[in-house]
């Protein structure tokens, strides 16, 4: 076994603390410390190891269809090179999902950050982009428009991210360090049955939403998404309640199902989005779209619908991923 | 019917198998180095492994109390699980067949590999 001769440079650390995805940041980092000759030495080792880390955890975080769907909505939006580009980016940004929940004072300084960062890119978006009418500069009206309305999105965008996380607080959590396996037997069907009942609700909600949308004209491939979607989850079968397994691997169990809904429930939550945002494109490439202002409002829409979901899927995804990390750190009473 | 292991994930697994209570990232990478000589194996590549396997339920994970000499950070331990052990026995006959054939090739000379 290598024996820890030196601990790095803080500052080396610090880099490298940042560089490995949050899921593997507590245990690689651990060992590359243990394993620390040297600061040279320190730093080729994580140099070596840490690309082998982030392939793995995006590898892990992968979620393909919720990956297609959100491809297919930004090719919708950008075309082709913005999605080939933005793509990687989604599947780096899964990677390196916190393993926390994130602190109010944290959502509100991003959705400020956000809000008029999506402001800023509209308006370059806007003066390049053919099918929109605002070329060759913009006027002063729709800076001012632009910029007026990050200002009033602000406060609701961050009310929003704040409220979920707050939401989120207030659920008791499932260990408070030492759990007894009966206990974690206990949480774990409860997890299975609530899981059943929602995933029953809303396969039946996407089958009615399937077929009002044939009768509303969606878009076909929308239709047969929610159709495949609906059937998916109303087939799903969820492992049945284990009788012999020992605390360790049903705790095992218990994470990899936690973490397969939490990646289902990602994709439905940009699904259950799509129509809306496939309609707003629509409209922003058909005449309506000859007004300058009616386009504005539909790109702040959009980019308001996309920040909902990805808030959704973010909250929630942390709250999921500390469950997970507190049941790593769960120890068995007896 | 269980996966066919990789030839590094049956070392990985064997190092688990062999480490017992003491299995986590470094000792991990250390016995494989050591099974697999001569050849160097990357500590990413080990975890890429711990990850796949785990992912596909051979091995379970969890987190020690934090330690001092890590810098105050925690090891991820791993054990194996019994679809692991089942898929490492049927790798350990496979490679038992190998031997047999190679020895009764080599007019029953008993073969070992250097």
């Amino acid at each position: 076994m290598e024996a820890a001769l030196n601990a790095p440079p803080e500052w080396l650390e610090r880099i490298v603390l940042l560089a490995i995805p949050p899921a593997a940041r507590e245990s690689v980092a651990g060992d590359l410390w243990e394993a620390c000759q040297s600061p040279g030495q320190y730093a080729a080792e994580a140099l070596r190891t840490v690309p082998f880390v982030i392939l793995s955890q995006m590898r892990r975080n992968l979620n393909p269809p919720a990956l297609m769907l959100q491809g297919m909505l930004i090719f919708l939006g950008m075309g082709g090179p913005a999605t080939l580009l933005l793509l990687p980016l989604l599947m780096l940004r899964d990677a390196y999902r916190p393993i926390s929940r994130p602190s109010p004072r944290r959502a509100i300084r991003e959705a400020i950050l956000l809000s008029s960062g999506a402001m800023v890119l509209l308006f370059l978006f806007m003066s390049i982009h053919p099918p929109f009418p605002v070329r060759g500069g913009v006027d002063s009206f729709t800076w001012l428009s632009l910029f007026l309305a990050a200002l009033f999105l602000s406060p609701f965008l961050c009310l929003f991210r704040a409220g979920l996380i707050m939401q989120g607080d207030r659920r008791k959590p499932l260990t408070a360090g030492t759990l007894s396996k009966d206990a974690l037997a206990q949480a774990y069907e409860g997890f299975l049955r609530g899981s059943f009942c929602r995933n029953v609700l809303e396969g039946v909600a996407l089958a009615f939403a399937a077929i009002s949308g044939f009768f509303f004209a969606w878009d076909a491939l929308l239709v047969g998404l929610f159709v495949l979607a609906a059937i998916y989850l109303l087939l799903d079968s969820l492992p049945g309640m284990p009788a012999a397994l020992d605390f360790v691997s049903l705790r095992a169990q218990y994470q990899r199902e936690l973490a397969r809904q939490e990646q289902l429930h990602r994709f439905l939550r940009w699904l259950w989005f799509a129509p809306v945002l496939v309609a707003l494109h629509n409209r922003l490439a058909g005449p309506a779209a000859a007004n300058s202002l009616i386009a504005l409002l539909n790109c702040v829409a959009v980019a308001i619908l996309c920040f909902l979901v990805a808030a959704l899927n973010h909250e929630h995804g942390g709250r999921v991923q500390e469950e997970i990390g507190d049941l790593d750190r769960a120890r068995e009473s007896f | 019917m269980t996966d066919s292991l990789g030839q590094f994930e049956q070392i990985v697994l064997t190092a688990i198998l062999a480490l017992d209570d003491n299995a986590y990232g470094v000792t991990i990478h250390a016995k494989v180095e050591e099974l697999s000589r001569p050849k160097k194996a990357a500590r990413g590549a080990v975890y890429a492994t711990l990850d796949r396997m785990e992912d596909k339920s051979l091995i379970s994970s969890w987190l020690s109390e934090p330690t001092k000499e890590r810098g105050g950070r925690s090891r991820r331990h791993y054990r194996i699980e019994k679809s692991g052990e089942k898929a490492l026995r049927e790798s350990a006959k496979t490679a038992q067949r190998l031997i047999e054939t190679i020895t009764q090739a080599l007019g029953g000379v008993a073969w070992k590999p250097r």
